[in-house]
């Protein structure tokens, strides 16, 4: 994994001093070149299930993760190449360096079996993420790296807090994963409880969940395209994976029931939240990053109702990253054709670009989960388990809230 | 000895509550970095000295010189001095400061363990309130700066009570991570300022449909 990283950041710091956009090229078939072997050995070679300097460990969902993650930034990545070639090259290979970097630190917070590690990567991705949402040097994303950047320092700040907090509890002398599970089990269930509560609200910024969701939004909405395609969905799993690891490790405590509720209100609060500005906005991307919200809530709801909500929010975890990210780089287009993303603004874009068209319109039909769409499996597996608990007022409120996604897409729909 | 610094400590928060010039930020952070490496040095005697030697220098040079000096050059290079507007007044703010210390107290008095040292809890959720605060109450993006600080500082606080033994590579990782987080907001700020010609978080309002 050292050496994994390395290379990669050897690669990506070569990209900043580049000077055409063919260095460019060749330092992301270099980077993407690392990044396949290092999936090829993850699973062919007999490293999945090991453990890496005594703070990674290559387990199943890191390694799925990290699959879904080099795809997605490979597309970003070539696609900027694309979107941005007409830009100046000096502001393009910061982005570029950024992008592969940011993918980097996504790939070490995957594989992190340690909450210390987890917490500076995570860290780590607020810088390169405003360094990307930065691109286009206006006053527009001057504002929002600043946002992004100040809301995500002092949100995982007050995580780190809680991580202290945990480590405390349980007496553990690390932080490694091991050394917390070990003894999490005879924890004060109050300091478990503030613990859980000050991390949830800390890597809310980047799971982009209620509450500190807007500077997600915010970031998707300033970056380029290509580059919000990446940070909705790579960056977003990053932080999901980061929340579901706490859960894992509380499971065995006795105050897993309370967790389990508080992610259930945090569900619903950010299906809530993504469900009402659904229908506030007239932009597209903004469209498209509160349904991560949206989407992000329906997958906390999965891991508080527990189950097989548990393995339904991780199948809709990884099949949001697909479509998410298509419909960002197919924002990109758009722009190109229509030189903005006001909704209003946008139409008869079907006989501009069929191809694209076709694609966006099939990307939001499965984005609302109309079947058959995997969406509609996991939600139906979310409800299904909710039935069975007897969780009859979050059946109501997921219904209910769905539906207004529905219309809100329905009306939003490109012609 | 340590817990009279603790209490100079406390008093540097509530100062921070009712002061309202720019510099003053800035030295009362420099203070908590001093008195940061004194308790780190009294607390951490028994520790390694290679491991000792690092945190007092991580203490030292990044708390209360560097940062210190960061945001010196801010406010030289911005010409901001004071807070303009501020969202409530002196007394309102030290009044709050004061309740968030009665509620820090109160709920460390209810958390009582001996798993944790309450004296160092209960300061560290002091300073995450009053950096709360100080990003809440006023506008001024400065201070939601040394807000951040605050913060930082009064987790950095809790974890030397808690003394869990991480390897250098990982100290080292931290540190790194909060120094370019504080440079690059540096940068951000004065950017802000040069272009938005704006210290205010009211003003930025760009990011819209």
């Amino acid at each position: 994994m050292i050496l994994y990283l390395a290379l990669s950041i050897l690669i990506a710091a070569a990209a900043f001093p580049a000077r055409s956009q063919r260095h460019l090229f060749f330092a992301g078939i270099a980077f993407y070149a690392v990044q396949a072997g290092f999936a090829v050995r993850l699973l062919a070679d007999g490293l999945y299930g090991m453990t890496s300097a005594g703070i990674f460990t290559f387990d199943a969902a890191g390694t799925l993760f990290y699959l879904l993650l080099t795809l997605v930034s490979a597309f970003a990545y070539f696609h900027s190449e694309a979107y941005l070639k007409e830009n100046d090259i000096r502001q393009t290979r910061t982005y570029s360096g950024l992008l592969l970097l940011l993918t980097t630190v996504i790939a070490g917070v995957y594989f992190s079996n340690n909450l210390a590690v987890t917490w500076i990567l995570l860290e780590a991705t607020s810088l390169c993420t405003a360094g990307i949402v930065y691109y286009r040097r206006t006053e527009q994303t001057l504002e929002a790296a600043w946002k992004y950047l100040f809301v995500c320092s002092t949100g995982i700040a007050v995580a780190y807090l809680g991580i202290l907090l945990l480590c405390a509890a349980t007496g553990s002398e690390s932080l490694s994963h091991e050394a917390i599970a070990a003894t999490v089990a005879t924890a004060n269930p109050l300091y478990l409880k503030i613990a859980f509560l000050l991390i949830l609200c800390g890597y809310s910024c980047k799971a982009e969940i209620f509450p500190l969701y807007t500077v997600g939004v915010d970031a998707n909405f300033a970056a380029p395209s290509p580059g919000s395609a990446l940070i909705s969905t790579g960056l977003v799993n990053a932080g999901f994976l980061a929340v579901f690891r706490i859960y894992k490790l509380l499971a065995v405590s006795s105050v897993f029931p309370w967790v389990q509720h508080v992610l259930l209100l945090t569900g619903v609060l950010s299906l809530v939240i993504g469900a009402l500005f659904l229908r506030r906005t007239n932009n597209y991307k903004r469209f498209l990053s509160y349904s991560t919200v949206e989407n992000m809530g329906i997958a906390a709801i999965g891991l508080g109702i527990g189950g097989i909500g548990v393995w339904a929010a991780l199948f809709h975890v990884v099949f949001h990253t697909f479509i998410k990210s298509s419909l960002f780089l197919q924002m990109a287009v758009v722009r190109q054709v229509y030189n903005g993303y006001r909704i209003n603004r946008i139409g008869d874009y079907i006989r501009i670009n069929r191809v694209g068209a076709i694609g966006l319109l099939t990307g939001m039909v499965v984005l609302i989960a109309f079947p058959p769409s995997p969406l509609f499996l996991s939600e139906l597996l979310i409800l299904k388990q909710a039935i069975v608990d007897g969780a009859w007022w979050l059946v109501a409120a997921m219904v209910l809230l769905v539906c207004i996604v529905i219309y809100s897409f329905c009306s939003m729909m490109p012609a | 000895m340590i817990l009279a610094l603790i209490l100079v400590y406390v008093v540097t928060l509530v100062y921070l509550a009712i002061t309202e010039r720019y510099r003053n930020f800035a030295a009362i952070i420099s203070v908590q970095g001093w008195l940061l490496f004194a308790v780190a040095l009294l607390r951490l005697h028994a520790i390694h000295p290679a491991e000792l030697a690092f945190i007092a220098l991580e203490t030292l040079v990044f708390k209360a010189l560097l940062v210190p000096a960061i945001l010196f050059r801010i406010i030289k290079k911005t010409k901001i001095n004071r807070v303009r507007t501020s969202g409530s007044s002196q007394f309102g703010s030290l009044v709050l400061s004061l309740t968030a210390l009665i509620v820090s107290a109160s709920l460390t008095y209810c958390m009582a363990d001996r798993s944790i040292h309450l004296v160092f809890f209960g300061v560290a959720l002091y300073a995450l309130l009053s950096g709360l605060t100080l990003i809440v109450l006023r506008s001024q993006l400065f201070s939601h700066l040394v807000g951040f600080l605050v913060i930082e500082n009064g987790v950095f606080l809790f974890s030397m009570a808690i003394g869990v033994e991480m390897p250098w590579v990982i100290n080292i990782a931290i540190l790194l991570d909060i120094l370019m987080s504080v440079l690059l907001m540096g940068t951000f700020f004065r950017r802000i300022d040069a272009r938005i010609h704006a210290d205010d978080a009211d003003a930025l309002t760009h990011v819209k449909d």
